[in-house]
């Protein structure tokens, strides 16, 4: 007991004299202090959370909190100010499907989002075109021989209304066509990994995805019109299924906020940790 | 404190009568006062729970209501259509939805657990009750997210196998896994409820000749119906509430379950779905809490149901 308590005191001082010594060499490096909270975007948050603990490392008086929700709580968040900034999918400063403008905020590109449609590993069909696609997830088209596949029912695995995903690839992949609800062999699913799962489980199903997810033997990424879904296809502009994340904030940012977010549109980040957690650097598009 | 009175009253008979008196007449105060105090305790915890249970129907009653200021109760109610990208909040589908895989569970659990809990406590040798028992108290514990994923990577295949759906998420999926996480609640509380049935019951029964059968159907089930009946309404609140394992194998669509098959949604899986994805101040978000407060009316009203049930037929 005596051993154990003589230990924890050695500890504890140990700790307090070693963060003290870091505090005061960090300090007379560095003048930038605040507190930052970033809310939305949960496809977002790997790239978020990696670039805030790059970025506390410099400037150890900032103080970063991330968390992630839906896309839309990022934008809405900043609107009632409990964010600093809000991670979305979609560029909220302008109307989209489904959701109204946000006024007075500014989006700041952060990253290259590819997605990509993805079938059960049974699916014979290995290229879709934007008709094929639009009529398969409106419900015209709804056996796979229809689009030079096996004779089998499409089942349709689509994410819920309101998902950032949902709103980028209606507008990529469907060229703004509609995804119909069905009595059959149509399904709803909550989050990136639950599509994932229901598409590798249910034979004969159709999908998407962020491209990052698209791994494994059970799910395979098919073609659209023609072009295989990689990073280099979304770069020399082949592949047309890709958004711009951002981050939203009200009226352009300013100390550490516009900071953090310059620290994280460098060149350093980007062509480092960016790349390494598969989205594709902003500085990569030409449009 | 149990130890200091304890030790005086051990040192009480070496002194004078005198002191025992006096010792005496401490102890009792200090009974009186830990009775009153425990009193004031117990009040406070029931009156903290009544607070939390009024601030939950409070808060979410409050936000839903402000639904019915653009959207009429008859619409959220009877229609059929929510589209609420396009303004239409009928939660009909949902409540419909929500009474009939209720219903459909305790269909399915309620002949299954009860009959395991006479094999528990009347039937089965000692050996097998004391194996039988601890897994049933350990498969309560079993959190509901392995039951959904247990529903999605096993349930699911095999129903699409045998029925020839495509997809295999529908009523009847969800029905069968909720089953099978309120089948141990039922059992283990009616297995309580037929083992404090008194012996002589039995032996009564038994003395006029009754078959081992006749003794659990006329006598040992009727006498322990009260706690069965409180076996039912715990099995049956936590399936209406369930969220994650539902949400896993209904298929999230909202409409109509026209066959056991059809994919289609409940008011808790509609909430979870769509919650993080809504805007604040919007009929959205308000028609969702309205949903909320309508499942806890609906879980009030069955249990106020079943409870008048089993008080009117204890009275015939």
């Amino acid at each position: 007991m005596k051993v154990f308590k003589k230990f924890t005191v050695t500890a504890l001082t140990a700790v307090l004299a070693v963060t003290t010594a870091f505090a005061g060499v960090a300090a007379a490096a560095d003048t930038l202090k605040g507190k930052i909270t970033i809310n939305g975007s949960t496809a977002l948050l790997p790239l978020t959370l990696q670039a805030a603990k790059e970025f506390q490392k410099l400037h150890p008086k900032v103080k970063i909190a991330a968390s992630g929700k839906g896309s839309v709580t990022g934008p809405q968040a900043v609107k009632k100010g409990i964010a600093d900034i809000g991670a979305c999918d979609w560029d909220a400063s302008i109307d989209v499907p489904g959701f109204k403008a946000f006024d007075g905020q500014v989006a700041n590109k952060v990253a290259v989002i590819p997605f990509a449609t993805i079938v059960n590993k049974n699916v014979g069909v290995d290229n879709l075109t934007t008709e094929q696609l639009q009529g398969i997830f409106s419900g015209k088209i709804t056996n796979w021989k229809d689009v030079g596949g096996a004779n089998a029912d499409i089942v349709v695995i689509t994410r819920s209304f309101g998902s950032g995903t949902r709103v980028n690839y209606q507008a990529k992949a469907l060229a703004g066509g509609d995804i119909v609800k069905k009595e059959k062999n149509y399904k709803e699913t909550g989050s990136s990994g639950d599509m994932k799962t229901a598409v590798a489980t249910t034979p004969n199903s159709i999908g998407y995805i962020d491209l990052v997810y698209v791994s494994g033997s059970d799910i395979k990424a098919v073609k659209f019109n023609g072009v295989e879904a990689t990073t280099d296809n979304v770069i020399n502009g082949s592949y047309k299924i890709w958004a711009y994340g951002y981050y939203m904030t009200k009226g352009q940012p300013t100390g550490a906020t516009k900071e953090f977010i310059e620290y994280v549109q460098s060149k350093k980040f980007q062509n480092g940790s960016l790349k390494k957690l598969k989205f594709i650097p902003i500085s990569a598009m030409k449009g | 404190m149990g130890a200091e009175v304890e030790s005086l009253a051990s040192r009480a008979p070496k002194k004078h009568t005198e002191g025992k008196i006096k010792i005496n007449a401490k102890r009792h105060s200090r009974h009186l006062l830990s009775n009153s105090l425990s009193r004031y305790y117990f009040l406070f915890s029931i009156l903290a729970l009544c607070f939390v249970l009024g601030l939950v129907i409070v808060f979410i009653g409050k936000t839903a209501l402000l639904l019915f200021a653009d959207v009429s109760p008859a619409d959220f109610f009877l229609s059929f259509n929510w589209t609420p990208e396009e303004d239409f909040f009928g939660a009909g589908a949902f409540i419909i939805n929500t009474l009939s895989l209720t219903a459909l569970t305790l269909v399915i659990a309620v002949p299954i657990s009860v009959g395991m809990a006479v094999l528990c406590a009347e039937i089965a040798p000692k050996w097998l009750t004391s194996f039988i028992r601890p897994v049933l108290d350990l498969l309560v514990g079993i959190p509901s997210i392995v039951y959904g994923y247990l529903g999605l990577t096993v349930l699911l295949p095999f129903l699409r196998r045998v029925s020839g759906e495509g997809l295999g998420d529908g009523l009847l999926a969800a029905a069968l896994v909720l089953a099978l996480m309120v089948l141990p609640t039922i059992c283990r509380i009616s297995d309580d409820a037929i083992v404090a049935v008194p012996r002589k019951y039995r032996d009564a029964a038994y003395a006029l000749g009754s078959t081992r059968l006749q003794v659990i159907m006329r006598v040992v089930l009727p006498a322990a119906k009260r706690g069965i009946i409180s076996a039912v309404i715990l099995g049956m609140t936590r399936a209406i509430g369930e969220t994650m394992a539902v949400v896993m194998v209904i298929g999230n669509t909202p409409q109509l379950a026209k066959s056991l098959f059809s994919p289609s949604s409940v008011l808790t899986s509609n909430i979870v779905m769509q919650i993080s994805n809504v805007e604040f101040d919007s009929n959205w978000n308000y028609a969702l809490h309205m949903m909320a407060f309508l499942l806890l009316l609906i879980s009030f009203a069955l249990i106020l149901i079943i409870r008048f049930m089993g008080r009117k037929r204890r009275d015939a």
